[in-house]
């Protein structure tokens, strides 16, 4: 199965999304794109953890400490109201972009 | 913002937060089942990296690496931390100087908005002003909060007549500096006062042993009783230098010293919040034009009021800068002189790294990270030199303001701008002395010869400088004290009556006395009489551009006598004589470029009639071979403030009392001063004697550093060619040809040297131009003696460790390796 990679701006995009309807930790996250994705996309470990501390340094999420459903302890990624805003904003820009490039192809 | 917070947090905990991730990918491995994973050390490398932290990481490791590096070779790390720290340590005393004169605020309140003014004219310029000006400007001026005038004076005390300093202040003067008393209370500025008087502290602890109870008692000052209010505290500075013995208020200037006009006070302002200095001096001008209609014959005609910062020890003024930039220059070229030889140290040591820096190449050292690595070692090196030469530029200036007895306010401990200052000096050199060495090394070229050779040449051409101006100086020194400087000084007594309050009849009247008086005394041989006396703090200089040459003109005005007392001859035309008002003198230097192809005599120099021609005789400053001199007859105004010249047959000591009294005797309110021009002249010959050793030191410590690094670079290019020299010798070698193999090398880099060395001295000397007495700058006798030290040294330090090639057994050498 050839492995989709992505772009770290769109990684970003969908970790925020994925936090939206509650926190989540690394493997959490990971797993929720694949799924959602009808296991198309792969979240790679590599891109994954560097993505999030980099979302860590612009405060759009938050960690915190939680348990694991197999009882262990480990970090949780919550949305901050940063986070959400940076969301709806990318969210929009993604929407326009789309369009636009979805118009193109249609029409050309 | 909350950005950075959050990375600093990171920085903070950063071995929480690593552990943390660690844990985290742990989890994520478990997660996943047996299904592959990546290199977790790898993955936790760039997940920190977004943090931009990881930077900080790699210094400490290069640090740390540098360190033990540098432990290892302890005689290596002290012979280049010591090097430095000479080079740094003579930069960071000359500025630490410079701090404490320009650049720190004299300890008063609030320094930044102090302005000290003088007046200037399109005519005249003068940096005092009639009190009653200042008091105008006190009164009126809006843009200053306050305005601060001072005059100083001497006074006797007590009855055996000693002399002593006094600043009349305005009362404000100690309020508006923010200063407190040792002992009583200082000048009131919202009463009238009586004769008070404040103590200086100095004075204070000398004179009256620190007496606790000093406040209240009475002491006398020009026979009239005062009372000493207080001690002002230790760390008092006043404005300005010169720390005064007591402080009285202006208002009692009259008191003291009876006819005293209060002609010539300093004037200082304190500018309002949030004004520039324009603002003020444009208001003072105009109030000055007010005063003007009321007053004309104080105030000048369109009178401008200049102003200078106020709050520091002393003022840059562009006839320091040649000064400033030859100190700077020679400074700079010591250290430059250290970075050279470091350099080459560098480089011999590179050599012996060489196979430490293959193998970290050959496991993967990119060449960027290994030359930042050996860059950082420089840097620490730097580092440690710039702390040490910190502390000996302190030391040296500590020692200095202990040998000059300098006012405990002058404090020399290194402030921010002098740390900042060793800290760049250090930086610099690092990249001067580091940055090559480190790009040879990385790029595992150490044999090759460019940059050392680039190196030597570099470090001869430094010394030679120094070397060279310590050898105009000691030749300028030498020129000074055997030879004559044009006129009599030996057997001259110059007295200062200072008639205060005399009108020009009663000061003619007054030297008429004490003419008639001398004349009779044995042993007087001549008297006469000089605005400017030879040798004194006085002097009149007009810069005048003559025939395309920057040249100083010292004017004087004098009496008919004058020469015959100097004993300067009269070369052409005649001598001033009474009546001649519109009549100058020159000098032959004068003459010689402003007419060189014609009579002097009878020609016009600014509005005067050149009349005769006198020799040249550097009264002022004997060590300016550009000045020229000018006299004019003294007109009838100028009389209070002559100076009398006499001279003597005989030794001039045993006259001085019969002369000080006679001069006092006259007017017993007087306090006139006497000066031997003999020991004039020989305190400025001093001085120029301790420039000299100063240069003559650093000439030394350049050449030594030279040397060193001649020895260092000899005994590697020895040690390199062993195995060569070995074969010569076998085949037949003379111990000459072995020499010629070793330094033939090195011939080409010193020549380059030391012509780079003599053109760089050419130019710079030129600046030292006014300092010779009358040595040419380009003087071939110093500029060869300079090369024949610098070659001698060099060769000695060549020789050394060449001689080790001359002992090279051939059966050794070829079995080596």
């Amino acid at each position: 199965m050839p492995k989709n990679e992505m772009p770290s701006g769109a990684l970003v995009l969908l970790i925020l999304r994925v936090l939206r309807s509650g926190a989540l930790h690394g493997y959490a996250i990971a797993q929720r794109i694949h799924v959602l994705s009808s296991e198309v996309l792969h979240v790679e470990e590599g891109s994954l953890y560097p993505a999030l501390q980099r979302i860590l340094l612009k405060g759009w999420v938050s960690a915190e400490w939680g348990i694991s459903e197999t009882n262990r302890k480990v970090r949780f990624y919550r949305l901050t109201p940063d986070g959400l805003k940076q969301l709806e904003a990318e969210l929009s820009g993604y929407d326009r972009v789309n369009e636009a490039i979805q118009s193109v192809l249609r029409t050309a | 913002m909350s950005q950075l917070f959050r990375r600093l947090r990171y920085l903070l905990n950063r071995r929480r937060f690593d552990r943390e991730l660690a844990g985290e990918l742990e989890f994520h491995r478990e997660m996943r089942g047996g299904r592959p994973f990546g290199n977790t050390l790898r993955l936790r490398e760039e997940a920190r990296d977004a943090w931009g932290w990881t930077w900080i990481d790699r210094l400490g490791q290069d640090l740390r690496y540098a360190a033990r590096k540098l432990r290892q070779s302890p005689g290596f790390t002290i012979t280049a931390v010591l090097m430095l720290a000479l080079g740094i340590g003579v930069n960071v005393a000359t500025f630490g100087f410079f701090n404490l004169m320009f650049l720190r605020p004299l300890p008063v309140r609030d320094p930044g908005t102090l302005l000290h003014f003088w007046r200037q004219a399109p005519q005249n310029l003068a940096d005092n002003f009639p009190y009653s000006e200042a008091a105008f400007f006190a009164e009126y001026s809006k843009n200053l909060s306050a305005v601060m005038a001072a005059s100083g004076a001497r006074l006797k005390i007590g009855a055996e007549g000693k002399l002593l300093n006094a600043h009349f202040v305005t009362p404000n003067y100690f309020s508006e500096l923010g200063a407190t008393a040792a002992i009583g209370r200082l000048l009131d500025p919202l009463q009238r006062e009586g004769p008070v008087v404040v103590l200086s502290y100095p004075f204070w602890r000398s004179h009256f042993a620190a007496d606790p109870s000093i406040a209240g008692k009475m002491i006398h000052l020009n026979n009239k009783p005062a009372t000493i209010i207080g001690v002002a505290s230790k760390d008092f500075s006043g404005l300005g230098l010169g720390t005064p013995d007591l402080w009285a208020s202006i208002a009692q200037q009259p008191y003291f010293i009876s006819g005293s006009d209060l002609q010539g006070v300093q004037m200082w302002g304190r500018l309002r919040p949030g004004l520039t200095p324009s603002v003020a001096e444009a208001e003072l001008a105009s109030l000055a034009a007010r005063l003007r209609q009321q007053d004309p014959k104080d105030i000048w005609e369109n009178e401008t009021l200049p102003s200078q910062p106020g709050g520091y020890a002393a003022t840059v003024r562009p006839e320091m800068y040649p000064v400033f930039a030859i100190v700077a220059a020679l400074g700079l070229l010591i250290l430059g002189a250290a970075c050279a030889t470091l350099g080459s140290l560098l480089l011999a040591r590179g050599v012996s790294r060489d196979r430490e820096i293959a193998i970290r190449i050959s496991i993967g050292a990119g060449r960027i990270r290994l030359m930042r690595q050996l860059f950082t070692e420089s840097l620490v090196l730097a580092g440690l030199g710039s702390a040490t030469g910190l502390a000996m530029g302190y030391a040296a200036l500590r020692g200095l303001m202990i040998w000059t007895d300098s006012p405990e306010w002058l404090n020399p401990a290194p402030d921010w701008r002098v740390t900042a200052f060793a800290l760049s000096l250090g930086l610099a050199a690092a990249i001067l002395f580091g940055i090559a060495p480190a790009w040879q090394i990385a790029r595992q070229r150490v044999r090759a010869t460019k940059v050392r050779q680039i190196l030597i040449g570099a470090q001869v051409a430094a010394s030679c400088v120094l070397l060279i101006v310590a050898g105009l100086l000691v030749r300028a020194l030498n020129h000074a004290v055997t030879t004559t400087p044009g006129f009599e000084y030996e057997h001259v007594i110059a007295v200062y009556p200072s008639l205060q309050g005399y009108s020009p009849v009663q000061a003619a009247a007054y030297f008429d006395t004490l003419r008639a008086r001398l004349s009779h005394v044995p042993g007087v041989e001549s008297i006469s009489m000089a605005s400017n006396p030879p040798l004194g703090n006085r002097w009149t200089v007009d810069k005048a551009n003559v025939a395309g040459q920057s040249i100083n003109i010292h004017s004087n005005h004098i009496d008919p006598r004058f020469f015959e007392t100097m004993k300067i001859p009269l070369l052409r035309g005649r001598n001033l004589m009474p009546g001649d008002t519109q009549a100058v003198v020159v000098s032959e230097s004068l003459a010689r470029v402003e007419w060189p192809s014609q009579d002097p005599v009878g020609q016009t120099f600014s509005k005067d009639v050149v009349v005769g021609v006198a020799a040249n005789a550097r009264l002022v400053s004997p060590e300016d071979s550009d000045a020229v001199e000018v006299y004019h007859l003294a007109p009838q105004e100028l009389l209070p403030s002559m100076v009398v010249l006499i001279r003597t047959s005989g030794p001039v000591e045993p006259l001085v009392p019969l002369i000080a009294s006679t001069a006092k005797s006259i007017d017993p309110l007087l306090f006139p001063e006497v000066q031997l021009l003999k020991s004039s002249f020989s305190h400025k010959v001093d001085q120029a004697g301790y420039a000299t050793l100063t240069a003559g030191v650093l000439g030394l410590v350049a050449t030594l550093l030279a040397c060193l690094g001649i020895v260092g670079i000899v005994a590697y290019a020895v040690s390199q060619r062993t195995k060569e020299i070995g074969i010569r010798m076998a085949l037949g070698a003379k111990p000459a040809d072995v020499l010629s193999i070793v330094l033939r090398q090195f011939a080409a880099p010193v020549i380059a040297g030391l012509l780079v060395g003599i053109g760089g001295a050419a130019v710079l000397s030129q600046i030292l131009r006014g300092q010779l007495y009358g040595i040419s700058n380009l003087d071939p006798i110093a500029y060869l003696a300079a090369i024949g030290v610098f070659v001698m040294a060099a060769v000695l330090a060549a020789l050394l460790p060449a001689r080790r090639a001359l002992r090279v057994d051939p059966m050794l050498a070829l079995r080596y390796e």
